[in-house]
């Protein structure tokens, strides 16, 4: 467990946690219905920030994205004292796309913007970018988790940025997921999300002295069902919340803010697993129809809000909403609810097949708890590389061959596949059953894949955004490629770091899989910069 | 028909990279979806939609709109017959 000692949320609804909540309370919502922006050809609704606002957020020398993490990651440090112990002090970003406008330049890397970001709050650390697409908000929390539980760090700045695109909001356009008018969750009429942009974040200690919301604890689940679609029943929401609320009181939650983007697929499975999980009766509260979907920013902006409304004794009405239009029995309202509950759960799905449930407490109990790292042994490593004189393709054909799938693969997906397969080839067969997380590391993101999409949207005349090369955009599709081959149901985390620093990746991984009961673990480096430059190095653990 | 049919063979094999699926065995009577058809999934069906975008010009903003046309490859074929502007 570790303490939240303060907040912010620069969004287009304002620039601090508290405008936001006002705003919020009085209904107001950033969505407005954009026709022609980024010569886009169909129309969409978006939260956006104004040309005045940009104005006012930018700092020279720093892109947007970076800018708007810094001026956020500022304003919530003003709240509190760090003390001067820098190099106990980590730097999370999440994020699913950062600058992706600047694809060509080394300002792409996401690991560059967040080196940048950490230089420019006076931290020397290396930063940690979680790249786990519309979940990654949470992922960074539990990641803060694991990491200050394992002592590795005092203080975690998690900040969860994202800045809109014709990149990004061409690819939702092409899934046919995007709606033109504001989003309408949970209900009957809903047909699709909203982009948002915006910056959040929360500064988590070991301890604290005060009163204060702790993050008590947190699941990842995957689907292990398709790459995109959610599972129709929910199962990996339904264990991560089972796997959080395992022994814990359900009556004490004031609310369950669910993820709830407005798609048809993803509210209808919230409201399964909800049921599942025998959470019907506890309010819910989806919160995109005020700002959005804001991918890498709405697990933390989502987060932060709850815990503010939380301590105002309300439970957030869920815009948008009027008429319930999911199967599973849920309590949702558009109006505000009083509560005099002080925990919550947050809950997200998303592409990749990852489903994260975090619980969140009030609480005086501020005492340190240091969890024991996992301690696991490398049990087999598969080795590939651009260099090997052996293209992928050439390896799938000779030792693998049954999964006609790997030519639909972007390189970066190929490459985890095909070191995946062979790493199964050498393992028992249980170690890649049940719960084995996939945890995978890179520097380049999905370098590849945003070159082969930018192709099909460049030029005017020829503009055919590609969803199934969209979908390869979001580097955590790695994971997902393995869990849905060998059913894997445990976490799946995508991180992106400077350099392959194996210490790092090291520390990350044993204070991960610190108190799980999972007897193997698949995790490794996964680099792809192009067709002849690529590396990959992935082990299979045994936690003993 | 028959040129249009094997048009859009290619052209699917092509944009949705089913290497393995020969254009001789390429049934344009099998359904698309399912274990007893190609076994196309919902990707597959929104590339499919821009592809008929791309080269006939046609737009089909709904997918659920899609559902009598992407029965099989002679289905679509029918409909951008009907429908094609370029």
């Amino acid at each position: 467990m570790i303490y939240v000692l303060s907040t912010n949320i620069t969004s287009p609804l304002g620039f601090t946690t508290e405008e936001n909540h006002q705003a919020v309370l009085s209904g107001v919502s950033a969505l407005k219905r954009q026709e022609g922006l980024w010569g886009l050809p169909e129309p969409f609704a978006a939260s956006l920030f104004s040309e005045e606002q940009k104005a006012e957020l930018a700092i020279e020398g720093y892109t947007f994205f970076e800018a708007l993490a810094i001026r956020s990651i500022r304003k919530a440090l003003t709240y509190t004292s760090l003390g001067n112990a820098s190099s106990r002090i980590v730097l999370i970003l999440s994020t699913t796309k950062g600058n992706i406008e600047a694809l060509g330049e080394e300002l792409y890397y996401p690991s560059k913007a967040a080196q940048r970001i950490a230089e420019a709050i006076g931290l020397n650390t290396k930063p940690i970018v979680v790249c786990n697409a519309c979940v990654s908000g949470l992922s960074a929390q539990l990641l803060a988790n694991h990491l200050l539980s394992a002592n590795l760090y005092d203080y975690a700045i998690v900040v969860g940025a994202e800045v809109q695109s014709k990149f990004i909001v061409s690819g939702f356009q092409a899934l046919k997921a995007v709606s033109e008018e504001p989003c309408r969750p949970f209900d009957i009429e809903r047909n699709g999300l909203n982009p948002g942009e915006g910056a959040a974040t929360i500064v988590f200690a070991r301890t604290t002295s005060e009163e204060s919301w702790c993050l008590l604890d947190g699941a990842v689940c995957n689907d292990a069902f398709h790459n995109v679609s959610p599972s129709p029943q929910g199962e990996g929401l339904t264990a991560a919340i089972e796997t959080v609320m395992k022994g814990r009181d359900k009556s004490k939650l004031a609310t369950v803010c669910v993820h709830g983007t407005a798609t048809l697929y993803n509210d209808q499975m919230e409201s399964k697993a909800i049921e599942k999980a025998d959470l019907s009766d506890i309010p819910l509260s989806a919160l995109k129809g005020y700002y959005g979907h804001t991918m890498g920013a709405a697990g933390v902006l989502e987060t932060i809000l709850t815990m503010r409304a939380t301590d105002d004794g309300i439970v957030l009405p869920s815009k948008g909403f009027t008429e319930v239009g999911v199967s599973g029995k849920v309590s949702i309202s558009e109006e505000p609810q009083p509560t005099n509950k002080t925990a919550f759960l947050k809950i997200m799905s998303g592409f990749g097949g990852c489903n994260v449930a975090a619980l969140y407490e009030k609480t005086t109990d501020n005492s340190q708890r240091t969890t024991d790292k996992a301690k696991f042994l490398k049990t087999h490593t598969i080795k590939l590389s651009s260099e090997d004189g052996k293209t992928l393709t050439d390896i799938y054909k000779q030792q693998i061959g049954d999964y006609p799938k790997f030519y639909k693969m972007d390189l970066l997906t190929r490459l985890a596949f095909v070191a995946s397969e062979l790493l199964k080839k050498v393992s028992p067969r249980e170690d890649f059953e049940g719960v084995t997380p996939v945890i995978l590391f890179n520097h380049s993101s999905s370098i590849v894949a945003d070159r082969q999409f930018l192709d099909t949207i460049k030029d005017a005349e020829n503009f055919f955004p590609s969803p199934s090369v969209f979908v390869y955009t979001l580097p955590n599709i790695t994971t997902s490629e393995i869990a849905i081959r060998h059913h894997l149901c445990g976490e799946t985390s995508f991180y992106i770091l400077p350099d392959k620093d194996e210490a790092l990746m090291q520390q990350i991984l044993e204070a991960s899989l610190a108190g799980t009961d999972t007897p193997t673990a698949i995790s490794g480096w996964v680099n792809a910069e192009s067709e002849t430059s690529y590396e990959c190095e992935l082990s299979m653990y045994n936690i003993i | 028909m028959e040129q249009l049919i094997n048009d859009l063979k290619s052209q699917i094999k092509e944009a949705l990279n089913l290497e393995e699926l020969s254009l001789e065995e390429f049934d344009e009577n099998a359904p698309l979806f399912g274990e007893e058809g190609i076994g196309l999934d919902s990707i597959d069906v929104l590339e499919i939609i821009v592809l008929l975008e791309k080269n006939y010009g046609i737009r089909l903003a709904n997918p659920k709109d899609g559902r009598a046309i992407f029965q099989s490859v002679r289905t679509i074929a029918e409909h951008v017959q009907a429908n094609r502007k370029k």
